[in-house]
């Protein structure tokens, strides 16, 4: 009983949320305050779920279970309760301020809807509802990147949703052939896709059959993960969304595909062994890491930065999947380092863009003077994504190093370590030509408004502290979690 | 009884597969539509098939779901929108016609090689069009990356959509009904979706040839 109220306060605010920012039209700003208190509502139902996935057990709710958070499901969840409430607050670049309050009402309705389908997808047990879930992300989304409409944001938007509907479709291909082998196997049962029952079972399914599923489930999954060569949409969505939806999507909706992949590996990893899964994974991680940290290099926009460093690190938690558990271990410490520092970066590359009026980095010149407040918090994002001390994605780096030589994968982790390198190198450069210089005309420099930032010094604790230390509730909790998913 | 029922499965899926093929060698919106629209409609009568051989009741629930989402009111709306912006004939694909025909040819003889474990573990009366549904998968694919039009890619994409639901029939008779309402719900906001930015690329740009989408580089 206790879990369905708990779930029930994990999804419903944004049902509420999505809801009230249809139905009052003309009250925009009680709407704000509901979708926020319902934000903070949905935060605190995730932290309990992560409480309560400590003591080893798993919340279910819904007829048949059909609802259930283990670790792995709690800690995905508060990313995305946490990035999503940031998000939420009065960014540019949603319409606020510049006196189109439809605009507001139409990115309030869709992102609580993003926000609610993300949750779905990693508290249902159904691996095929998880589909539904992922996909409908896919389509709440889409409608929300040409917010302001322009040839760039429109391309950008049927890129996204050509290639992110058909890649998404063939992981339902994949769901398909593993439903199949269980339908060889025990026949047709309602709750034959969940995951609890395909991981029971599994032992015994066909391993030629699962590893087919698995190819077609990781392309899929690998689309809406942005792991190369299927990422080709996600530097033009994620440079042409609204500030606060990058923030989403970079942030937390790569780690919803990130769980369903590794939902998927933990089913064949039980039927075939890890080495096929490890194969594959390690071959797209490092390509995605290539092609990322490449990439970084020669970017004009610092919104395409952000966005390519998305696939690096999408990529550098798809090879840490494939180290064992003390990889498993630092690939989710990293997705929840990549999320806290991503959705900072994206959020205040919004207002920068806001004041500069141009994405190109070029273009923006003497940061922090002009814009005080807003420049070292860009800068503190940026170093963090760079992987440098004292912020959390330095432990986790070097975690995920240190588990890949244990697990003697030499040669793939020294060279994730040297593309890792050039990418640092990459955005290393580009930070400097914005930060210093002199302010171009035409630019107000000066920032009397920042407190709209104040709640980014929570995302600026958690990257300090999970630098500095593991707090015990964090370590013991993706220590379960590795040790559960690893065979 | 079996092998009526296992000939009509392979004949249906055959069916579906030729629906897809047409793409390849005609030319025009508005044949790409009656093809998409047959290719629904065999599928509804296949999955209700399926589902009186089968004994499935809940397999005639999707198939009168399909019906009326597929063949009546998505190609309706496909057509609305190929009359507002289409003079008919598609711009050459990046592919001639020839070659696309090979190149399907050899897609289908991969399907067959890749559903060859799949075969082997079923003793179902309906495996033998397993792998035209993994070859329609294939060839909607190869569709969706070598045309030009936003509208064309729309069709292949359904046509993945339909070569999916294909093999969930075939394979397993049919996915779980809850499991199949949600895509359902899924595959009608997503081609909502998908026609809106279609006229936005229109109103855009004033044409619908993908190759105007090249801005976004690097």
């Amino acid at each position: 009983m206790a879990d369905t109220l708990i779930l029930a306060g994990l999804l419903a605010p944004w049902a509420v949320a999505a809801a009230c920012a249809a139905a009052l039209r003309h009250r925009q700003r009680l709407a704000a305050r509901v979708t926020a208190a319902g934000s903070v509502v949905s935060l605190g139902a995730a932290m309990w779920l992560w409480a309560n996935a400590l003591g080893g057990r798993a919340a279910t709710a819904g007829p048949g279970a059909l609802f259930r958070v283990d670790g792995l499901s709690a800690l995905v969840g508060v990313c995305v309760a946490a990035v999503a409430g940031l998000a939420m607050l009065p960014w540019p670049g949603t319409g606020q301020g510049d006196a189109d309050p439809g605009r507001t009402r139409f990115f309030r309705i869709f992102a609580s809807l993003f926000t609610l389908s993300m949750l779905v997808a990693v508290t249902i047990n159904n691996v095929a509802l998880m589909w539904v879930a992922i996909e409908a992300t896919t389509i709440v989304s889409a409608v929300l990147i040409p917010l302001h409409r322009s040839k760039a944001s429109v391309e950008a938007s049927w890129k996204y949703i050509l290639i992110g509907s058909v890649g998404i479709a063939l992981a339902f291909a994949g769901t398909v052939l593993a439903y199949f082998d269980f339908v060889s196997l025990l026949g047709r049962r309602h709750d034959a896709l969940n995951w609890t029952l395909l991981m029971e079972v599994a032992p015994a399914l066909h391993a030629d059959v699962l590893r087919l599923a698995f190819v077609f489930l990781l392309v899929g999954y690998g689309t809406k993960a942005g792991l190369a060569p299927m990422h080709t949409w996600l530097p033009d969505a994620h440079s042409e969304a609204p500030a606060p939806l990058s923030a989403m999507m970079s942030g937390v909706l790569l780690a919803v595909a990130q769980y369903a992949i590794i939902r998927w590996k933990a089913v064949v990893d039980a039927a075939s062994g890890p080495a096929f899964t490890n194969q594959v994974l390690m071959a797209l991680g490092l390509v995605s890491i290539a092609v990322g940290a490449l990439s970084l290099v020669r970017q004009r926009s610092y919104k395409r930065l952000l966005a390519y460093s998305s696939v690096e690190h999408s990529g550098l938690i798809c090879l840490g999947l494939t180290f064992g558990p003390a990889g498993v271990f630092a690939s989710l410490l990293h997705l929840v380092n990549h999320a806290v520092a991503k959705s900072m970066s994206f959020l205040l590359a919004g207002r920068i863009l806001a004041r500069y009026r141009s994405a190109d980095v070029g273009a923006v010149t003497g940061l922090v003077r002009t814009m005080p407040v807003t420049g070292p918090l860009f800068a503190t994002g940026i170093i963090a994504l760079m992987g440098l001390p004292p912020f959390g994605m330095f432990v986790s780096e070097f975690l995920l190093f240190r588990a890949g030589f244990a697990a003697g994968q030499i040669a793939a982790t020294s060279a994730a370590m040297l593309l890792a390198g050039i990418g640092f190198i990459g955005l290393a450069g580009h930070l400097a030509r914005m930060l210093h210089g002199a302010r171009p005309d035409g630019v107000a420099a000066g920032e009397r408004e920042w407190w709209p930032l104040a709640p980014l010094a929570v995302s600026l604790v958690v990257m300090v502290a999970l630098g500095l230390f593991l707090p015990s509730g964090i370590a013991q909790l993706l220590g379960q979690v590795a040790e559960a998913f690893t065979p | 009884m079996e092998g009526l029922f296992s000939q009509v499965a392979a004949l249906g899926s055959s069916g579906v597969l030729l629906c897809g093929l047409i793409l390849l060698w005609r030319r025009g919106v508005g044949a790409y539509i009656t093809a998409f629209t047959w290719q629904s409609a065999v599928l509804a009568a296949l999955t209700a098939a399926v589902g009186y051989f089968g004994a499935d009741r809940q397999l005639y629930v999707v198939a009168v779901l399909l019906f009326l989402i597929k063949a009546v009111a998505i190609p309706r709306l496909l057509r609305r929108v190929a009359q507002r912006f289409t003079a008919g004939r598609e711009p050459a694909a990046y592919v001639n016609t020839g070659t696309s025909l090979v190149v399907s040819g050899l897609l289908v003889l991969l399907a067959y090689a890749a559903a060859r474990p799949l075969e082997a573990i079923s003793d179902m009366p309906t495996r033998a069009g397993m792998p035209l549904a993994m070859g329609l998968l294939f060839v909607s694919l190869f569709v969706i990356i070598s045309r030009r039009m936003a509208i064309t890619q729309v069709i292949g994409f359904l046509m993945l959509e339909n070569a999916i639901a294909l093999l969930a029939v075939l394979a397993t008779y049919g996915v779980p009904l809850i499991v199949e309402v949600g895509v359902f719900l899924d595959v009608l906001m997503g081609f909502l979706v998908m026609q809106i930015f279609l006229y936005d690329i229109h109103d855009t740009f004033s044409t619908t040839d993908v190759d105007v989408l090249k801005r976004l580089k690097h």
